[in-house]
């Protein structure tokens, strides 16, 4: 038998044929439209973690010795629910934090919001995608009314004349998105890379700047600056369709290019032909990730490229404006449907009182029981045992202490919780610090539905049987609602959740009501916006390109906002000389619990790579150790001499545990993301002790 | 409580900066700013390019004036102070009017100085009418209208432009790009001789001699009669305009009439305050810090940023400023960091007057404290980042930095078995070299199935493996 679904890891969730009933084979579904078949390593191979030994079969509770004994479901679950009333009890619901993560599904990203709320009472919820795209997110929201990472389908990147990716490494994070690089140079189209590594996306563009880290703001605006020099801004565009330009405008008169140059590190040479390339074409496109939204002044970077895209008059036209890769697989739904500290489905917002009105409605509950906003994702890591702060934490589909940025303070917050319940498929190294592990299925062995960069839902189906012994996070939060004495019940049937889901996601921004698991399979995903009963233009249920009329914004005008360079948070000074940045390589995903136990998926650990100039002056060479420090912790890895970077700049991949021992948990004022792509490092030969080298 | 009562006397660049920054600290306090020009604060350092063309005119102020209304700043524009009157805490403006102050800020700019060339000033005390100053938005709009008057005459405009430092070197290359023939004097030995030594200056007068525009240097124009402008050495240039860009200095007119301590700059010390009150500041090219004053905007700028802490009740001490100055003209690249030809240190440099480069670093202690890089600027945005970040080098950096990049090309064809060929799906060139054909290698090493970008070197090793011997 063959199933279609889709690839457990990134925002692209390639279509994938999985058959066999005992070991699954991994083939192409070339019928399937973001990758027609083709995927990277990670894809091929994802099957392999189904049976793997270290898969985890039955609930663990920690003894006191420190060591996990097995348990029965019903044990597990049972002293999970008696210590959560017993904390609810003593210290009120918001005692209780719930971590998840945008590989959830809908549905479960659904359910986990729903089960703070309403069953356990608590505001204290939020989930990794904070540390994802919640930077564009908010931009886009501001800008536009409401926040899709790509507003029109992936396809389109290859139609643009000039398309411009700012700090994105697609051919590796991504790579069958990079197909449409090679199609955009075919077609004669530019292609702009934006980036302080040249990667393996740069190696693929017509034109590279490599700014400073932390300088893509700068970058913009003296973009714009040159744009408005030039000439070549929309003035009609920007009568009819946008609010505030004046401000804007002044704001890049300060960015001559010469100034430019000096914050970013990119010749106004450089900056005036990109200037010149983008002011004369056609079609311009510009996508960001997670490089110049990882800082603390993320969101209003991404805000500087908005507002070029807009100056050109480019949003909501055929094949051009701003977009955002969204990383992780459902990073996309995972922000839509409540498990956001200040969200409710359908993207709303949990203090505006209709929204309240409206989702209480659905969940048949009065609409005061909800309650407020909560901490954002670090913030409430942060406040984990504190005072204030929650004393239990549950964690789905998150990996924290790989993931989080000042990963030594997390360490000791989680250390100071009375109770850390991580419900995994593997030994991840966070479940490795819980009381309570509960055994999950994993993608092939459930059914539900994701939402992937483009906005198009699309729907992951059960291919196999799951081992004896695993339940699905659906069935964990079912049960656990249960023990807590929820008010109402929670469903473990997928399609049923999707159906409610549509119904609590009317009217709202992101609105799934009209979608249908029939109807996913059928037109191969939707896209949302999709009300009921509404068919768009192209025959098809959904919206497939955004802004072509109007924007999300009460005016239906995009809004220019004026923004302004800070820099970095932390930058280098003489006991930290060099920038730190962080990134992914193509062989791993995210923390790597799954991809580096995939014996094909070569694993050779974290490493420090930098330029032969910044070598010679540390007196280190190509595969010497080196111990990497900030003033927040500090890492010991080989080095890796290319050419590739910036020679005052090192950069660690941060699938182990490592690179975010050093990372600055500053967070962006809006978004509250924090700042993982810079900080300031000192590199030094790694000390040895007997032969050894000690690392602390 | 009284709200402090904030007077700042001039509304150019720094005073832009100031504002911006107070209003961002949320300074409590009521703000006047009093500008003499009737034009609200503009891009001064964009004048050439507006001369050049490659910026429109209007698109060069900095703030509207109804943003200072918004944010309850009372800007005065066409306000010219006659003097200060330290006792009585007020200044006192030409219409006679008062304006009391608890702290007052002098941002008056710099003023440019009138060579002593005769006939510069006619009889009637004004300006010849070919003679053009280059400082404010009035003299760009004056200079291009008179380029405009005489673009009417069949023949080409002719343009001397007195001065050649980074001034005049913009405007000569900015009227030279409008179509005007021009010409450079300069008084001393070579062009830009307050910045670069001899060779720099060298290399410069050939590239502008490329470009069209004849350089004379250790001339000093002495007389403009109605044959021209005749130089020292001789020679007379016949000229339709005149432009004069041969420096200026601080405007310390009230800081001298109010008692204040003024040596080139009014002198200000650790908070910009004048070192004999310590109520009265100066950012910007009218101030004096430790012997220097600054003549950029990038400097007047940190000063700003630092008065408002300062005036916002942080805890700050200004430690001068490093500056980086470019040459914002087509077809000449020029930067200077630091001062390169007053600063201490180990000296590195490459010239190359074949094709047009100096680069010269001055290194202490293995920091770069000065430089100048003529021709080649490929490196800047790395050398200006070391240079402001002070970062401390290996011996071998300095020459490093100034040496081309080393090209990193490769051909598929002669990669070695064990190189990654597929990066998607992590296939090296021998497993490649191994299948006979396309097909073979997709089907069974999944190479070209990921991004497709290995799609040619998969090919050409195909094709190179199994070429009849």
């Amino acid at each position: 038998m063959t199933t279609t679904t889709h690839c457990p890891y990134c925002s692209l969730q390639c279509g994938m044929k999985l058959s066999g009933t005992r070991k699954l084979e991994v083939s192409e579904w070339a019928e399937f439209p973001v990758n027609k078949g083709a995927m990277c390593r990670k894809g091929w191979t994802s099957a392999e973690l189904l049976h793997h030994r270290e898969r985890l079969t039955t609930p663990l509770i920690k003894e006191p010795t420190g060591e996990f004994r097995p348990a029965s479901w019903e044990e597990a679950l049972d002293y999970v629910g008696e210590r959560l009333n017993g904390l609810r009890a003593q210290h009120g619901p918001d005692s209780i934090g719930i971590f998840g993560g945008g590989g959830l599904t809908n549905e479960k990203a659904y359910q986990l919001g729903k089960f703070a709320r309403v069953a356990v009472g608590t505001s204290q919820i939020d989930y990794n995608g904070r540390w994802c795209m919640s930077s564009a997110a908010n931009a886009g929201s501001r800008a536009f009314g409401v926040d899709r990472g790509l507003p029109f389908p992936l396809a389109d990147i290859a139609e643009a004349d000039v398309l411009i990716l700012v700090g994105s490494n697609l051919a590796e994070t991504m790579p069958p998105a990079a197909r449409h690089l090679v199609e955009s140079r075919e077609k004669g189209h530019h292609v702009v890379v934006i980036d302080p590594r040249r990667t393996a996306t740069a190696d693929k563009a017509d034109t590279f700047l490599q700014p400073v880290p932390g300088t893509d703001l700068a970058l913009a605006q003296s973009l714009l600056h040159l744009i408005v020099a030039n000439g070549h801004v929309d003035e009609e565009y920007v009568a009819s369709r946008t609010t505030g330009w004046e401000a804007v405008k002044n704001s890049v008169m300060s960015w001559w290019p010469e100034r430019g140059e000096r914050v970013t590190g990119i010749p106004a040479s450089e900056l005036k032909e990109l200037a010149d390339l983008v002011g004369t074409a056609e079609k311009v496109m510009i996508l960001t990730a997670r490089g110049p939204e990882q800082q603390a002044q993320g969101s209003d970077t991404v805000l500087a490229w908005i507002n070029i895209a807009l100056a050109l008059g480019m949003q909501g036209k055929e094949h051009s404006g701003y977009g955002c890769l969204t990383g992780q697989g459902n990073g996309q739904g995972g922000r839509e449907h409540g498990q956001k500290s200040d969200q409710l489905p359908g993207y709303r917002m949990i203090d505006d009182p209709a929204a309240r009105e409206h989702v209480a409605g659905v969940w048949g509950i009065p609409a005061e029981s909800i309650p407020g906003k909560g901490r954002s994702a670090y913030e409430l890591l942060d406040a984990l045992g504190q005072d204030n702060g929650p004393k239990a934490l549950l964690v789905f589909g998150s990996n924290i202490i790989v993931s989080a940025p000042n990963a030594n303070h997390v360490g000791e917050r989680l250390d100071a919780l009375e109770l850390l319940v991580v419900a995994d498929m593997v030994m991840s190294e966070t479940a490795a610090r819980a009381d309570v592990i509960l055994p999950i299925t994993q993608w092939a062995e459930e059914t539900g539905t994701m939402t992937n960069l483009e906005g198009r839902v699309i729907l992951r189906q059960r291919a196999i049987t799951p081992p004896a012994g695993v339940r699905s996070d659906l069935e964990i939060i079912e049960g656990l609602a249960e023990r807590l004495k929820s008010p109402i019940a929670f469903s473990v049937e997928p399609e049923e959740i999707f159906a409610e889901l549509g119904r609590a996601s009317a009217g709202g921004k992101a609105d799934y009501s009209g979608i249908t698991y029939d109807l996913i399979r059928e037109q191969k995903g939707v896209f949302w916006p999709a009300p009921a009963g509404v068919i768009g233009t192209d025959g098809h249920v959904g919206t497939e390109r955004m802004f072509t009329e109007s924007f999300a914004t009460p005016s239906g005008r995009a809004n220019f906002i004026a923004v302004e360079h800070r820099g970095a948070a932390e930058q280098p000074d003489a006991e930290y000389p060099v920038h730190l940045t962080t990134g992914r390589v193509l062989a791993q995903y995210q923390s790597g619990a799954q991809t580096r136990r995939i014996r094909d998926l070569t694993d050779d650990g974290a490493f420090v790579e930098m330029h032969p100039m910044l070598a010679t002056r540390l007196g280190t060479a190509d595969g010497e150790l080196v111990r990497v420090e900030t003033r927040r912790g500090e890492m010991v890895a080989p080095v890796r001499v290319v050419r590739t970077i910036r020679p005052d700049t090192v950069f660690v991949p941060f699938h182990w545990v490592g690179a975010n021992k050093l990372t600055n948990d500053a967070l962006d004022p809006a978004s509250r993301m924090p700042e993982f792509k810079v900080c300031a490092a000192r590199v030094s030969e790694a000390a040895k002790v007997n032969g050894q080298v000690v690392v602390a | 409580m009284k709200r402090e009562k904030l007077v700042i006397v001039g509304n150019g660049m720094a005073t832009t900066r100031l504002v911006e920054e107070l209003v961002a600290r949320r300074y409590e306090g009521d703000i006047t700013i009093l500008g003499d020009e009737d034009h609200p604060a503009y891009n001064r350092i964009l004048l050439s390019a507006v001369l050049e063309g490659t910026h429109p005119i209007d698109a060069l102020t900095l703030r509207q004036p109804d943003w200072y209304a918004a944010q309850g700043i009372d800007l005065r524009l066409g306000s010219r102070v006659l003097e200060i009157e330290r006792e009585l805490r007020d200044v006192m403006l030409v219409d006679g009017q008062k304006i009391v102050f608890d702290k007052l800020v002098l941002a008056t700019g710099a003023i440019p100085t009138l060579p002593p060339i005769r006939g510069l000033i006619q009889l009637d005390g004004s300006l010849h009418p070919k003679v053009h100053a280059f400082r404010s938005l009035a003299d760009t709009q004056r200079l291009l209208d008179a380029m405009e008057e005489l673009s009417v005459e069949s023949r080409p405009v002719r343009a001397v432009v007195v001065g050649g430092g980074l001034l005049g070197l913009q405007v000569a290359r900015a009227l030279s790009v409008r179509g005007v023939e021009t010409e450079v004097v300069e008084g001393t030995e070579h062009l830009l001789s307050q910045q670069v030594d001899r060779k720099g200056g060298t290399v410069l007068k050939r590239h502008l001699k490329k470009l069209g525009t004849e350089v004379y240097t250790g001339a000093r124009a002495i007389r403009l009669t109605d044959e021209g402008l005749k130089l020292d050495t001789g020679y007379t240039l016949d000229a339709d305009l005149i432009v004069l860009t041969a420096g200026g200095r601080p405007s310390t007119a009230l800081a001298r009439g109010a008692g204040l301590t003024v040596r080139r700059g009014l002198v200000v010390g650790e908070h910009l305050q004048s070192v004999d009150d310590d109520n009265i500041f100066a950012i910007g090219d009218c101030a004096e810090f430790e012997g220097r004053v600054t003549g950029f905007v990038p400097p007047a700028w940190e000063q700003a940023t630092l008065l408002a802490a300062h005036l916002s009740g942080e805890d700050v001490k200004y430690e001068g400023s490093r500056s980086v100055a470019r040459l914002r003209a087509t077809g000449l690249d020029v930067a200077v960091l630091g001062d390169p030809e007053h600063t201490e240190g180990d000296i590195v440099e490459v010239t190359n007057p074949i094709i047009g480069t100096h680069r010269k670093l001055v290194v202490d202690g293995n920091v770069i404290v000065a430089g100048t890089l003529i021709g080649d600027l490929s490196r800047i945005g790395l050398i200006t980042q070391l240079f402001d970040r002070r970062t401390i080098l290996s011996d071998t950096e300095p020459g490093e930095l100034l040496m081309a990049e080393r090209p990193d090309g490769d051909s598929s064809t002669l990669l070695p078995d064990e190189a990654e060929v597929c990066a998607c799906a992590g296939v090296n060139a021998g497993r490649i070299r191994s299948c006979r054909t396309f097909e073979e290698a997709k089907e069974k090493t999944r190479a070209t199935t990921g991004c497709g970008g290995c799609a040619s070197v998969v090919r050409e090793l195909i094709e190179a493996a199994h070429v009849p011997v």
